[in-house]
C-alpha cells in the first residue's frame, strides 16, 4: 500500500518537471524571437532593401567582375604563394610556441596552478584580439608587407593553438599518468612519455585545421597591408581593376579547397 | 621479520568531506600475498594509492622499509615509488607505443629524466624487459602497439611493466575486474605465480571472494573504510563476508 502511494506520488512529481521544462522551451523560443525583432528593428533592417541590392549585385558580378583575367593569373601567382607561405610559417611557429605554453595551461599538466592561471589569462587577451587588429597595430611599426601578415597568424596562431591543445590535455586519460608516477617517474618522463604520445593525434589535427584557418586569415589581413594575394585584391579593388580582382578570388577559393583537401588527407593518415 | 609495510592510524578524508579511510592499522610481512576486499567504494582503491602516495593520506603513516612514505620529499617519494610496481584494473598502458616501450616505462625511475624522456634505454633494460615479456608469453608482440593487445594481454604488459622495476611490493587495483573469466584466471595465475618465484609480497584488491579464498595467504576485509576482518583465508566464514558485502543497509528496491 506504502509503496503505491509512493508511486503515485513520484507520477506527480515527473509531471511537474515535465510542465516546467515546457515553460522553459516556450521562454526560449519568445526571447529569441524577441531579441530577433529588437536587432532588426534597431539596425533598419528591411527585406526590400535586400532585394532591391539584388539588381545592383548581379550588375558588379556580370558585367564588373567577371569574365576574370586570366592574365594576370602569372603575377598573382607570386602573391598566392606569399599567402601560403605566411599560413604556414603561422602555423608551425604558432603550433611549437602553443606546444609549449598549452602544457603549462592545462590542469592535468602544469607544475602550478598560478602559472596555469597566468598563461590562461596571457594567451586569452591574444585570442580575444582578432587577427586583424594585430595586424593594423603591427602595420604600424613593421609597415605593409609579409612581415606583417606572418607576425600576426603567429599570435592568432598561438592564441588559438594553447586553447585547444590544452584543452585536448585535460582530456586525456589521467590513471595512465597514475601508472607512470607510479613507477617513480620524473615530471618531464611522465609529460615525455605518458602525455605526449596521447596527444599528438590532437596536436596534428588541430595544427592542419590552424593552417586552414590562417590561409584564409591571410587573404582579410593581407588586405590592410599584410601582404600576399589580400593586398593584390585590395589594390586591385582600389584602382579598378575588377576583372584581376575576380581571378585573384578564384585562385583564393582554389587555393583554400586545396588545403583543406590535403589536410583533411594529411589527417586521415596520421591519426 | 620485519614488516615491509606498516600502515598506521591512517585515515583518508576527502576535500568533499567523504571520509574514505579511518583508523587503519596492519602490517604486511615479506612474501604475503594480501588480498584485500570489499563492495565498490569501501575505499580498497584509496587504501592502495596511499600506500605509494598517489593519494596524500589525511593522518596517519605509511611506512615502507622503515621509511614514512607520508612524510618523504617528492624526491624520496620518487625513489620509494620504484621498488613498488602497480597494476591497475584498466591496465593505464600508454596506447600508441610499443609493448616493449610499455615496459621500458617501469625502468624510468632508474632512467635518466632526458633520456627516459627521449625514450632512450639501457641495452640491459631493454634485454631484461624482453625476458620478462618472453616470461609472460609476449615475446612476440613485443613492437606491436599496446592498443593491439586482447584485454588480458594488456595486463600480462601492465604486470611486466611492474615487474621491470624489479620491485619489492606488487600493488594490484583490481586487475581483473575488466577481464573475461578465463583471462583473469590467467592474470591471477602470472600475478601469483611471479611473486612466489620472485618473492615479491603483494597486495591486491579483488571483489571476487572466490578469487580471493583461491590465492590469498591473508585476507582483509574492507567495509566503509574500516577493516572489519584480517585473517587467514581459511578463517573467513559465510557470516563475515555476508557482513563485509551487506551492509544491513534496507534494499533499493522492495519486492512487491
Amino acid at each position: 500500500m506504502l509503496n503505491k502511494w509512493k508511486r503515485v506520488i513520484a507520477l506527480e512529481g515527473t509531471k511537474d518537471i515535465r510542465r516546467h521544462k515546457r515553460l522553459q522551451t516556450m521562454l526560449i523560443i519568445l526571447l529569441v524571437i524577441g531579441l530577433t525583432v529588437w536587432s532588426a528593428i534597431g539596425t533598419d533592417f528591411s527585406v526590400y532593401e535586400v532585394f532591391s541590392g539584388v539588381g545592383l549585385i548581379s550588375n558588379f558580378l556580370f558585367l564588373d567582375l567577371l569574365p576574370p583575367d586570366v592574365t594576370t593569373s602569372g603575377s598573382l601567382l607570386g602573391a598566392i604563394l606569399e599567402t601560403l607561405y605566411m599560413g604556414f610559417v603561422g602555423m608551425v611557429v604558432g603550433a611549437l610556441i602553443a606546444l609549449i605554453l598549452s602544457f603549462l595551461a592545462a590542469g592535468t599538466t602544469t607544475p602550478h596552478p598560478i602559472i596555469q592561471v597566468v598563461v590562461r589569462a596571457f594567451t586569452s587577451i591574444i585570442r580575444n584580439i582578432p587577427g586583424l587588429i594585430w595586424a593594423l597595430i603591427l602595420v604600424a611599426s613593421y609597415g605593409i608587407g609579409v612581415t606583417v601578415g606572418t607576425l600576426s597568424l603567429i599570435l592568432g596562431s598561438v592564441g588559438f593553438l594553447t586553447r585547444v591543445f590544452a584543452d585536448t590535455l585535460e582530456e586525456i586519460d589521467t590513471g595512465k599518468i597514475e601508472a607512470l608516477n607510479a613507477t617513480g617517474s620524473s615530471y618531464l618522463q611522465v609529460l615525455a612519455q605518458g602525455v605526449f604520445p596521447q596527444f599528438i593525434p590532437g596536436f596534428v589535427a588541430w595544427s592542419l585545421y590552424n593552417l586552414e584557418l590562417n590561409i584564409r586569415a591571410s587573404t582579410i589581413i593581407g588586405m590592410v597591408g599584410g601582404g600576399g594575394i589580400g593586398f593584390a585584391i585590395q589594390k586591385g579593388i582600389k584602382l579598378f581593376q575588377y576583372k584581376e580582382v575576380s581571378m585573384a578570388i578564384i585562385l583564393v577559393l582554389v587555393l583554400i579547397l586545396s588545403t583543406e583537401f590535403l589536410t583533411s588527407k594529411i589527417r586521415e593518415r596520421i591519426i | 621479520m620485519n614488516p615491509i609495510l606498516q600502515i598506521e592510524n591512517l585515515d583518508k578524508v576527502y576535500p568533499d568531506g567523504t571520509v574514505a579511510l579511518s583508523n587503519i592499522n596492519f602490517s604486511v610481512y615479506p612474501g604475503e600475498f594480501v588480498v584485500v576486499i570489499g563492495p565498490s567504494g569501501a575505499g580498497k582503491s584509496t587504501l592502495l594509492r596511499c600506500m605509494n602516495r598517489l593519494i596524500e593520506p589525511t593522518n596517519g603513516n605509511v611506512i615502507f622499509k622503515d621509511k614514512k612514505i607520508n612524510q618523504a620529499s617528492a624526491r624520496q617519494v620518487k625513489q620509494i615509488r620504484r621498488e613498488i610496481g602497480m597494476v591497475f584494473q584498466n591496465f593505464n598502458l600508454i596506447d600508441r607505443l610499443t609493448v616493449l616501450n610499455n615496459v621500458l616505462h617501469g625502468r624510468l625511475g632508474y632512467t635518466n629524466t632526458i633520456k627516459g624522456s627521449l625514450g632512450i634505454f639501457s641495452k640491459k633494460d631493454i634485454a631484461e624487459a624482453e625476458e620478462i615479456l618472453d616470461r609472460v608469453g609476449l615475446k612476440k608482440q613485443k613492437y606491436k602497439r599496446a592498443d593491439e593487445l586482447s584485454g588480458g594481454q594488456m595486463q600480462r604488459v601492465g604486470i611486466s611493466r611492474a615487474l621491470a622495476q624489479r620491485p619489492r611490493l606488487i600493488l594490484a587495483d583490481e586487475p581483473i575486474a575488466s577481464l573475461d573469466p578465463a583471462s583473469s584466471k590467467n592474470i591471477m595465475d602470472h600475478i601469483y605465480n611471479i611473486c612466489t618465484e620472485d618473492k615479491i609480497t603483494a597486495i591486491v584488491n579483488l571483489h571476487q571472494v572466490e578469487v580471493a579464498i583461491k590465492y590469498a595467504t591473508r585476507i582483509i576485509g574492507i567495509q566503509n573504510g574500516e577493516v572489519i576482518f584480517d585473517g587467514q583465508p581459511s578463517q573467513l566464514t559465510d557470516r563475515i563476508i555476508d557482513e563485509i558485502y551487506h551492509n544491513r543497509k534496507p534494499p533499493l528496491v522492495h519486492a512487491q
